[in-house]
């Protein structure tokens, strides 16, 4: 299959089953939201050594907020229930309890997993239940006021590890091709990015020549160990950038991978774009397959 | 299928207790199963027959036309459906509720929505006593649900109340939100001597200023708090009654207290 120029493997990209979340954080204006929101999402490239993986999905009108003020929705993402609950409160408490202005909310329905539920002992017993529309609430007073939140977010079944590999003439192509990926992906909901501007370029396989790490680098990808390796590269490609997508559902990284795919093809040959590939593991190890040509069909 | 109409013939011979006609208890009963219902009125029973002259199929919404003051614990312990009252009604309105609506056109009398779990009461007259507050050796009043008042309120309104909301367009009595546990009471009017007196916890939000406030309560200055604008956006969520209310956020001057029971209750007036 090619498209402008651009061949698209017929290969899949090889997802796992995760937990993820959604919460809301609102603030008195979008820059304190977003303050909160970057932190709050900082050191959450990757399961294997962050416990979580995290993004921004959007920004949200005052409108769209529960208590009428601009604020940015997250999406966290983590191999377990239990793991996901430690990390929403761990980076809440000390993310967004901490922003000034800020305020936290759940941003989805499903299994109950805490919020603000022991954050309030913050308080040191002046915090404030207040039970508003069937929903708990906790006002913990600190110095710029009262930080607000909700007792419980909602835990669903989600999707992580969605992806595609971006091969291109050189750096600055491939680099090129993956912020315009990203930035028709970031209008999808439900989904995020989770590295750096959404970008990996330390792509990895299963095991490694040194005993203790059980992921490494991925060598068939790397452009300078053509010759070295059983290469994935023809001579032409330059530089390999990778996107790394986690969804609330399977729909969502189907989404978000067409609109990122798509993204790279109207870049095209013309900027440098040579092959979209995708990684997996044979397809023994996840649940989810995105066989590429069929998504851009 | 239309709502079950009981228009009252006269005026009960002694206080009737009208918890069986709850919409809920009502369900799957022919009219004639509903007028053969006995109904402890004073120190006898009389069946519904004799009371109201009933009309309509469905029992889910259930209207009293023509209220009394001696007809009590109107949908008491009610777990769905809607009671309307064309009139006043007497104490105990809504006593336990578990769900539903309940709209009286008139007054109420003492103990409405005492122990209520969920639900909306409307009261577009006045309230009696103790409104949405403990039975007297009860340990929490009301636990959950909202009171709509559209008049004032009588004395200690919310007495050791513990959840829910409860809204007083006109003035409420003396003691207003006296041992309330948790929860919020709005007053749109004035209240009464000693708000908040013994309040655990818990948030009275008043219009005005008290005439007088207790000395166990220290001023905590203004501030602009952010559970109000998610309150007033519910309110608005839920419509009718509780737009009358509103807007709610604002900037407000905190009472904290009473001191005396923990001080970890709130009075707010709005400045």
């Amino acid at each position: 299959m090619i498209v402008n120029g651009v061949t698209i493997d017929d290969t899949f990209a090889e997802a796992f089953g995760m937990r993820g979340t959604r919460i809301l954080i609102t603030a008195l204006n979008l820059k304190w939201a977003h303050h909160a929101a970057r932190a709050v999402t900082g050191f959450a490239t990757s399961v294997i050594g962050c416990g979580c993986e995290a993004g921004i999905e959007r920004e949200l009108s005052a409108e769209e907020t529960p208590d009428g003020r601009p604020g940015v929705s997250v999406l966290l993402f983590a191999v377990s229930g239990k793991e996901l609950a430690k990390q929403v409160e761990r980076r809440v408490g000390q993310c967004v309890l901490t922003s000034p202005s800020s305020a936290v909310f759940s941003g989805l329905e499903g299994e109950p997993i805490n919020l603000g539920r022991n954050l309030r002992f913050f308080g040191d017993g002046y915090q404030m239940s207040k039970m508003i529309g069937g929903r708990r609430y906790w006002r913990v007073p600190v110095m710029d006021g009262e930080f607000l939140c909700e007792e419980t977010t909602g835990m669903v079944r989600a999707v992580g590890g969605g992806n595609f590999l971006v091969l291109a003439s050189g750096q600055i192509e491939a680099l090129a091709a993956c912020e315009a990926a990203i930035a028709a992906m970031s209008k999808v909901p439900g989904a995020i990015a989770p590295f750096p501007g959404g970008v990996v370029r330390s792509g990895s396989k299963v095991g490694s020549r040194y005993k203790a790490l059980t992921a490494s680098t991925n060598d068939a990808f790397c452009p300078t160990l053509r010759g070295a390796v059983k290469t994935e590269l023809t001579p032409e490609v330059g530089a390999v950038l990778e996107i790394v997508i986690d969804g609330l559902t399977d729909a969502d990284v189907r989404n978000a991978m067409r609109a990122g795919i798509g993204a790279v093809c109207e870049v095209g040959a013309a900027g440098g774009v040579l092959r979209v590939s995708a990684g997996n593991y044979g397809g023994k190890l996840g649940q989810f397959h995105y066989p590429l040509r069929e998504i851009m069909r | 299928m239309s709502g079950l109409r009981l228009t009252l013939r006269g005026t009960p011979p002694g206080s009737v207790d009208c918890s069986p006609l709850a919409p809920d208890l009502l369900a799957g009963k022919s009219r004639k199963d509903i007028e053969a219902i006995e109904l402890q009125c004073g120190n006898r029973r009389l069946r519904v027959g004799e009371l109201f002259a009933v009309e309509g199929d469905d029992p889910n919404t259930v209207a009293f036309r023509g209220g009394s003051a001696r007809l009590l614990r109107i949908g008491a312990g009610m777990k769905s459906g809607s009671v309307t009252v064309e009139g006043e009604c007497g104490d105990y309105l809504g006593f336990g509720m578990r769900g539903g609506a309940i709209s009286i056109a008139g007054d109420a009398g003492a103990f409405a929505g005492s122990g209520m779990r969920a639900g909306r009461i409307e009261i577009r007259g006045n309230a009696g006593d103790f409104l949405g507050a403990a039975l007297p050796g009860d340990r929490q009043g009301m636990r959950g649900g909202a009171i709509v008042v559209h008049g004032s309120a009588g004395d200690r309104a919310g007495d050791r109340m513990r959840r829910g909301l409860i809204l007083i367009k006109g003035n409420a009595g003396s003691y207003c939100g006296a041992r309330v546990l948790a929860g919020t009471i709005l007053v749109a009017g004035e209240a009464g001597y000693a708000p908040g007196y013994g309040l655990k916890r818990g948030t009275l939000l008043l219009e005005r200023a008290p005439r007088e406030l207790l000395p166990t309560f220290r001023d905590s200055g203004v501030h602009s708090l952010l559970f109000l604008a998610l309150l007033e956006k519910e309110m608005l969520r839920e419509g009718g009654p509780f737009t009358a209310f509103l807007p709610l956020a604002g900037r407000v001057r905190r009472f904290c207290g009473d001191l005396a029971t923990g001080g970890a209750g709130e009075i707010l007036v709005r400045v």
